[in-house]
C-alpha cells in the first residue's frame, strides 16, 4: 500500500512535468523587436507583426509553410513568428495562443487542432484588437475574418479519384487506407471521393476503408490484407503523408506494380522512389510553401484593410490561380498539385 | 555475464523438482486459440491462409516478439519498460541518417543499430539498479528523453530516399527463404535462446527469485542489481535491431511517428502470452504467441472487411482476459499457501 501510494505520487509529478515539457517549446530567436501593440500604421507592411501558430512544430509540412512565410516576409517586408506545440494538442496550442496575445501581434493565423476550443481564444484575440484569421485547418464558427485554404475538398476528394482511376483505366475495386478515424479533413475529402466515384465511374467501386493511425508500417500491412482479401483489388489510395507511401510500399513488396495502382496524398520527397517505380501512380497535394507564403500576404491584407481579392500583388507564380469568395471568407489556393516522376524531385520537403 | 562467480545453486536433482512443466497452461490455451482463428480465418476469407498474407502477419509480428523477449525478462523482474518507443525512434533515425549519408553495409546499419539500443537500455537499467526508483518513473522519463533525443535527429525533417540496403529483414521477396520471413525466423531464434536461459540458465532462474522477491533473492547472493542493468540493456539491443526491421519493413521515408505506440503492442503481446505483470512468472513462448495472436486479430479484422475500431476491442478484451486469469490463479495460491 505504501509502497503504492508513493509510487502513485511520483508518477502523479512525472505527469505534470510530462505536461509543462510538452508545452514549452523553443522560441523564435529572431523576434528581438517585439512589436509595440496596435502599431500598424497604413498601408504599408513595414513593421507589421504577423503570427503563425501551426498544430505542431517540427513536422516538414508545417516547417515548409513557415519557409513560405518567411519568404514572404522577406519579399512584403512585415516581421514573421513562428511557434507551435511539439504535439498535436488543443490545450498547448492555446498557451501559445495566449502568448501571442500577450505579445500583441498585428495579425494572428492559426491552424487549429481543436476548432471548437479555439473559437473563444480567437475572440479573445480580435477584442485585443488583433487580426484573427485560420490557415491549413479552419474554425468556421469563429470570428476569423479569413481562412486561407489549400485546396477545396471537392478539389482534393475529385483530382484523387481521377488520378487513381485513370491509372485503373476507369474501372475496378479499390480500397481506402485512411489514418485517424476522426480526422475531420480526411472524412470530408473519403465522403467526396465515394459520392463522385459512385456518379462518375459506374464501373468502379470502393470496396473498404481502413484506418491506420500515422503508423506507416501498420499502413503498409493493412494494404497487404487488403490485397489479399480482395484478390480482384487493382487501386489503392493512402490518405495520409504517412499512409501514401505505405500503400506504395505493399504493392512494391507484393511485386504487384503494374496490377495493383496507388495513388495518396504524400509529400513529394517522400513519393519520389514510388512514382518512380511505378508503385505509385500520383501523389496529389498542393504546394505547401506556397500556402505559407498566401498566408502571409493574406496577413498584410488584413492588417493594411487591403482587398484579398485582388491578387494582382500576389507575384509568386505558384500562386497564380488563388481565388477569394467573400461570402464564406476563404482564400483558396487553387486546385490541388498532382506530383510525378516527372516533377516531385523540383520539392524538397 | 556468465554464472561463473555465482553463490552456490541448488543442484541439478532439485532443479528438475521445482522448474514449471515444459509448457504452460496459458501457452496450450493461446496456440488453441491461435489455431481455431486461423482456421476460421481460412475458411472466411480468401486468402488469409495462403503465403503471401502469412508471410507478411509474421514481418509485421517480428518486432513486437523480439523486443517482446527483452520486455519478458524486465516483466518477470516486477520491472517495466515504457521507453522502448522512444529507443526505436532513436536507433531508427540515426540509422537511417547513416544509410542514406553513408551507404554503409547492412551489417553496419544492424550493429550500430543494436549498440545504440544496448547504450540506451543500459543508461534504463543503470537507472533502475541503482537509483532503487520504480521502473515505470525511469523508463517513463527516459521515454521523454529518447523522444527528444529523437527529434534532434530528425530535425524537423522526415529522412527520405533510405536504399534498400535492410530489405533482408523486409517484406519483399528479399525478406525471405524458402517462405520463411528472415525476421521472424530471427524472432523465434531469440525466442528459443531466451527459453533456454530462463528454464535452464541460473542467471535466468534469478530474475523470476529478483521477481518473486528482491529482497529475498539478494540475501540469497544473487546480484540483484547487474541482473537488473542486463535485462534492461538486453531490452534496448533487441529494440535497436528491431528499428532495423521497422525501418524494413516502412517506406523509403522515416518520419517522427516510428516507433510510437510500440511499448503498448509488445506489453499487449507479454502480458497476453501469460507473464505475470506483477513479476516472479512468465514465459518468452507465451509472449510470441501473444504477438501472433495480436497481429492475426488485426490483420483479421481488415481481411473479413470489418471496420477497423473493432480490431482494438478485441485485443483488449484478451488483454483483460489474460490479466484476469493471472489475478484470480494468483489469488487461489495466495489463498493454497
Amino acid at each position: 500500500m505504501k509502497i503504492s501510494r508513493k509510487i502513485a505520487g511520483a508518477l502523479a509529478l512525472s505527469a505534470a512535468a510530462a505536461v509543462v515539457l510538452a508545452g514549452c517549446t523553443s522560441r523564435n530567436t529572431d523576434t528581438g523587436s517585439s512589436a509595440a501593440p496596435g502599431a500598424t500604421d497604413g498601408a504599408s507592411a513595414e513593421g507589421l507583426t504577423i503570427a503563425f501558430v501551426p498544430k505542431l512544430q517540427g513536422i516538414p509540412y508545417f516547417e515548409a509553410m513557415n519557409t513560405g512565410g518567411q519568404q514572404a516576409a522577406e519579399e512584403l517586408g512585415f516581421e514573421w513568428l513562428y511557434q507551435g506545440p511539439t504535439t498535436a494538442d488543443a490545450a498547448a496550442q492555446a498557451d501559445i495562443v495566449r502568448s501571442f496575445i500577450q505579445q500583441g501581434v498585428d495579425v494572428l493565423f492559426v491552424a487549429p487542432n481543436d476548432p471548437n476550443s479555439m473559437a473563444p481564444l480567437l475572440q479573445e484575440a480580435q477584442a485585443a484588437g488583433i487580426h484573427v484569421a485560420t490557415t491549413d485547418t479552419d474554425a468556421p464558427d469563429s470570428v476569423r475574418e479569413v481562412f486561407v485554404s489549400q485546396a477545396s475538398v471537392e478539389g482534393i476528394g475529385q483530382q484523387l479519384t481521377d488520378s487513381l482511376l485513370e491509372a485503373m483505366g476507369g474501372s475496378g475495386k479499390y480500397a481506402i487506407v485512411s489514418c485517424g478515424e476522426t480526422a475531420a479533413n480526411l472524412n470530408a475529402w473519403i465522403e467526396v471521393q465515394e459520392a463522385y466515384t459512385a456518379s462518375e465511374y459506374p464501373d468502379a467501386e470502393i470496396v473498404d476503408i481502413v484506418y491506420a493511425g500515422e503508423d506507416q508500417a501498420m499502413a503498409t500491412q493493412m494494404a497487404t490484407d487488403l490485397m489479399n482479401s480482395h484478390p480482384d483489388l487493382t487501386g489503392l489510395v493512402g490518405e495520409c503523408t504517412s499512409s501514401a507511401p505505405g500503400v506504395a510500399q505493399a504493392v512494391q513488396d507484393a511485386d504487384r506494380i503494374g496490377e495493383v495502382f496507388t495513388v495518396g496524398l504524400g509529400t513529394p520527397q517522400s513519393m519520389l522512389p514510388y512514382l518512380e517505380s511505378g508503385a505509385s501512380s500520383a501523389s496529389i497535394l498542393w504546394d505547401v510553401e506556397g500556402l505559407g507564403y498566401l498566408t502571409g500576404w493574406a496577413g498584410v491584407q488584413l492588417a493594411s484593410d487591403g482587398d484579398l481579392g485582388d491578387t494582382s500583388s500576389l507575384s509568386n507564380e505558384a500562386l497564380s490561380e488563388v481565388e477569394y469568395d467573400e461570402s464564406t471568407g476563404v482564400l483558396l489556393l487553387g486546385p490541388p498539385t498532382v506530383f510525378t516522376a516527372e516533377n516531385a524531385g523540383d520539392y524538397d520537403y | 555475464m556468465t554464472t561463473a562467480t555465482e553463490a552456490r545453486a541448488p543442484q541439478a536433482v532439485s532443479m528438475r523438482r521445482i522448474l514449471p512443466p515444459i509448457v504452460t497452461g496459458q501457452e496450450v490455451v493461446l496456440l488453441v486459440v491461435l489455431v481455431v482463428l486461423w482456421v476460421l480465418l481460412g475458411i472466411f476469407t480468401p486468402a488469409f491462409l495462403t503465403p503471401g498474407s502469412i508471410g507478411p502477419l509474421l514481418v509485421q509480428v517480428a518486432p513486437i516478439a523480439l523486443i517482446g523477449v527483452g520486455m519478458t525478462f524486465v516483466i518477470i523482474t516486477a520491472g517495466i519498460d515504457v521507453s522502448v518507443a522512444g529507443m526505436i525512434m532513436v536507433s531508427a533515425v540515426v540509422t537511417a541518417r547513416v544509410l542514406v549519408s553513408y551507404d554503409v553495409p547492412a551489417i553496419v546499419a544492424v550493429a550500430l543499430a543494436i549498440v545504440i539500443g544496448a547504450a540506451l537500455g543500459a543508461l534504463n537499467g543503470v537507472l533502475i539498479a541503482y537509483g532503487r526508483v520504480h521502473p515505470i518513473i525511469i523508463t517513463f522519463g527516459t521515454a521523454n528523453v529518447f523522444t527528444w533525443l529523437g527529434l534532434r535527429v530528425f530535425n524537423s525533417s522526415t529522412v527520405n530516399g533510405i536504399p534498400s540496403t535492410l530489405e533482408f529483414f523486409g517484406r519483399g521477396s528479399a525478406g525471405s527463404t524458402l517462405g520463411v520471413p528472415h525476421s521472424f525466423a530471427i524472432a523465434v531464434l531469440a525466442v528459443a535462446v531466451a527459453w533456454w536461459f530462463l528454464r535452464y540458465a541460473k542467471s535466468g532462474r534469478n530474475l523470476y527469485a529478483i521477481g518473486g522477491n528482491q529482497n529475498a533473492a539478494r540475501l540469497a547472493g544473487i546480484k540483484v542489481q547487474p541482473r537488473l542493468v542486463w535485462v534492461y540493456l538486453i531490452t534496448g539491443a533487441l529494440a535497436g535491431l528491431a528499428a532495423c526491421m521497422i525501418i524494413a519493413t516502412g517506406t523509403s521515408t522515416l518520419d517522427q511517428s516510428v516507433g510510437s505506440g510500440k511499448e503498448l503492442q509488445v506489453i499487449a503481446a507479454v502480458v497476453i502470452g501469460g507473464t505475470s505483470i506483477l513479476g516472479g512468472r512468465g514465459s518468452v513462448v507465451g509472449t510470441l504467441l501473444g504477438a501472433i495472436l495480436v497481429q492475426t486479430v488485426v490483420s483479421g479484422v481488415t481481411q473479413l472487411g470489418w471496420p477497423t475500431q473493432l480490431g482494438f476491442l478485441f485485443v483488449g478484451i484478451f488483454i483483460l482476459i489474460a490479466v484476469g486469469t493471472d489475478i484470480i490463479r494468483e489469488r487461489a495460491r495466495r489463498a493454497r499457501a
